[in-house]
């Protein structure tokens, strides 16, 4: 699978056609539509917001908590529709594999672009959230497209790996379910890593190797403020600061190679 | 770790021969006791049971199909006609022997592939277009033809679940024949609807005749001699017989005698 294979226009065009259905059936027949991609993750806000910041106070030493709060809720949203989406995408477009020849990945990735679309609208109630809040735009804004892509890039090879055992074993999306679920609070989504650290340094070096968390913690660092620990800032050395990024590097070389690999017997096996 | 595979290669020369196919292999691996899931691998694993048993479809077909040519491929169910025009077109894995491909290649497997009951008859022509490798451009250029043709105008922004199912099968056909490759790769799937759609899909099979290679999986014998120059008879996974396409008919129907 060379590069001028996977960008030729025909499985450009497919893949636009993908995306565009997928986005379109998603919000099928519900009578807020498109609006849902807004709605979701913002109520899913609400909800942690009133818990977690109002109710048992955290995140009081952090400014602007509640954008941070949403900042953090958006993203984790965007790892997990994106990867359990793309985990999917060959069990459910299996109609299309069997009938037609053409590049699979083409299917994981409209699945997750329809994420990143989402995302992406999120993304901008976030800046106006923040402006709103009084955060003073600044020029580390335009980092915060490579925590995206870091994050994006991580989904992908998960989605990708994952995706390839599921055609034979489905019980990957339920196992994966599970494990979001425990992720979610190794992630310091609605707590601050200040909290874990103020207990155990070592258990906050350890939730800052996790990708995730590291392009969170970046995000909101770029962000939001500059009073946000990051991996960088907190793991020190750079041998340990470079561990998230290996991770994604190797989850989605992994990944690649075991969906390139499974993928010539999808169409018989799905 | 598997084995070796087969190879499907695509290339675009002078030479005169469509496809050639070379020692094809294919079995498939059927579960046995639910082998699905992971629970069941386990043990099947700790047991030593396979959890499959191996299906054996194409047991080492040889032949070629000269450009321009109109070949039929013949055969009782379960002789594996589709599973070898699936490998052809690429949807399959050859498991073991080669197959080399001058052209572009067109399959005609299944029409209306991609098709969303809840989408309407316009989304559903340009996702189904895409599948069949049309641009966006091509598609706005055809896009009133293929409803003409259909002669379902009025229909273009239903949802396609609004659709009979004779309208759906028009649809796709009007959209299908657009495509344009050096060869075709036919089923006989194509074969359904009424009487007039018969009569639109013979015009258009007698259109192809000596203008593209085709390759036309049948059971129609009638079909075979008025449209074939040559027929390949496939039985158990393996070549009976191959030529002019009035011999291969009668032994074809001869078969059944057998069985009968």
């Amino acid at each position: 699978m060379s590069i001028p294979r996977i960008l030729n226009k025909k499985n450009r065009i497919l893949l636009k056609e993908l995306t565009k259905t997928d986005f379109k059936l998603r919000y099928q027949g519900s009578a807020l539509g498109y609006l849902w991609a807004l709605l979701r993750p913002l109520m899913m806000f609400a909800i942690l917001y009133v818990v977690f910041a109002k109710l048992l106070k955290i995140g009081n030493d952090i400014p602007h908590y509640p954008v941070y709060l949403l900042t953090g809720t958006t993203m984790w949203s965007f790892f997990t529709e994106c990867t359990s989406q793309g985990i999917q995408a060959i069990v459910q477009r299996g109609d299309l594999l069997r009938k037609i020849a053409f590049p699979k990945y083409i299917v994981v990735v409209s699945a997750t672009l329809t994420a990143v679309i989402n995302m992406l609208i999120n993304l901008v109630v976030i800046v106006i959230f923040a402006l709103i809040n009084g955060v003073t735009p600044s020029l580390s804004w335009l980092l915060v497209p490579i925590s995206l892509v870091e994050l994006y890039a991580l989904s992908l090879g998960l989605a990708f790996f994952l995706g390839a055992h599921n055609v034979k074993y489905r019980d990957v999306t339920s196992i994966w379910d599970v494990l979001v679920q425990a992720l979610f609070y190794a992630v310091p989504i609605i707590y601050p890593v200040s909290m874990v650290a103020n207990t155990s340094a070592l258990a906050a070096k350890v939730i800052l190797m996790n990708p995730i968390a590291q392009a969170i913690q970046d995000i909101r660092f770029n962000l939001i403020t500059t009073e946000s620990m990051t991996s960088w800032n907190f793991l020190g050395e750079p041998w340990l600061c470079i561990i998230p990024i290996v991770i994604v590097l190797v989850a989605l070389v992994i990944g690649a190679l075991t969906f390139r690999r499974k993928s010539k017997f999808f169409a018989e096996e799905v | 770790m598997r084995h070796k595979l087969g190879t499907r290669m695509v290339t675009d020369t002078d030479g005169d021969v469509a496809i050639s196919v070379k020692n094809l292999h294919k079995s498939f691996k059927l579960p046995t006791e639910r082998a699905f899931g992971l629970k069941q691998a386990i043990f099947n694993r700790l047991r030593g049971i396979k959890g499959y048993t191996e299906q054996k479809v194409l047991n080492g077909l040889d032949f070629e199909i000269k450009k321009g040519e109109f070949v039929g491929i013949v055969g009782r169910n379960g002789s594996g006609k589709s599973t070898l025009l699936k490998i052809l077109a690429g949807v399959y894995y050859p498991e073991k022997g080669h197959i080399v491909i001058d052209g572009n290649l067109v399959p005609f497997i299944e029409l209306g592939v991609g098709f969303n009951p809840e989408l309407t008859g316009r989304e559903n022509v340009y996702m189904n277009g895409a599948l069949l490798g049309f641009s966006n451009k091509e598609m706005d250029e055809m896009y009133d033809d293929i409803w003409k043709f259909a002669e379902l105008e009025q229909f273009q922004d239903q949802k396609l679940k609004n659709y009979s199912s004779g309208m759906q099968v028009r649809l796709a056909f009007s959209i299908a024949i657009r495509a344009k490759g050096d060869i075709l790769l036919l089923d006989e799937v194509l074969a359904v609807g009424d009487a007039a759609f018969q009569e639109k899909c013979n015009k258009f099979f007698a259109s192809l005749r000596g203008e593209q290679t085709v390759v036309l999986v049948t059971h129609s014998m009638d079909n075979v001699r008025k449209f074939c120059d040559r027929a390949i008879l496939i039985e158990d996974g393996k070549i009976k017989d191959q030529g002019d396409p009035d011999k291969i008919a009668d032994e074809y129907l001869k078969l059944w005698e057998n069985y009968s």
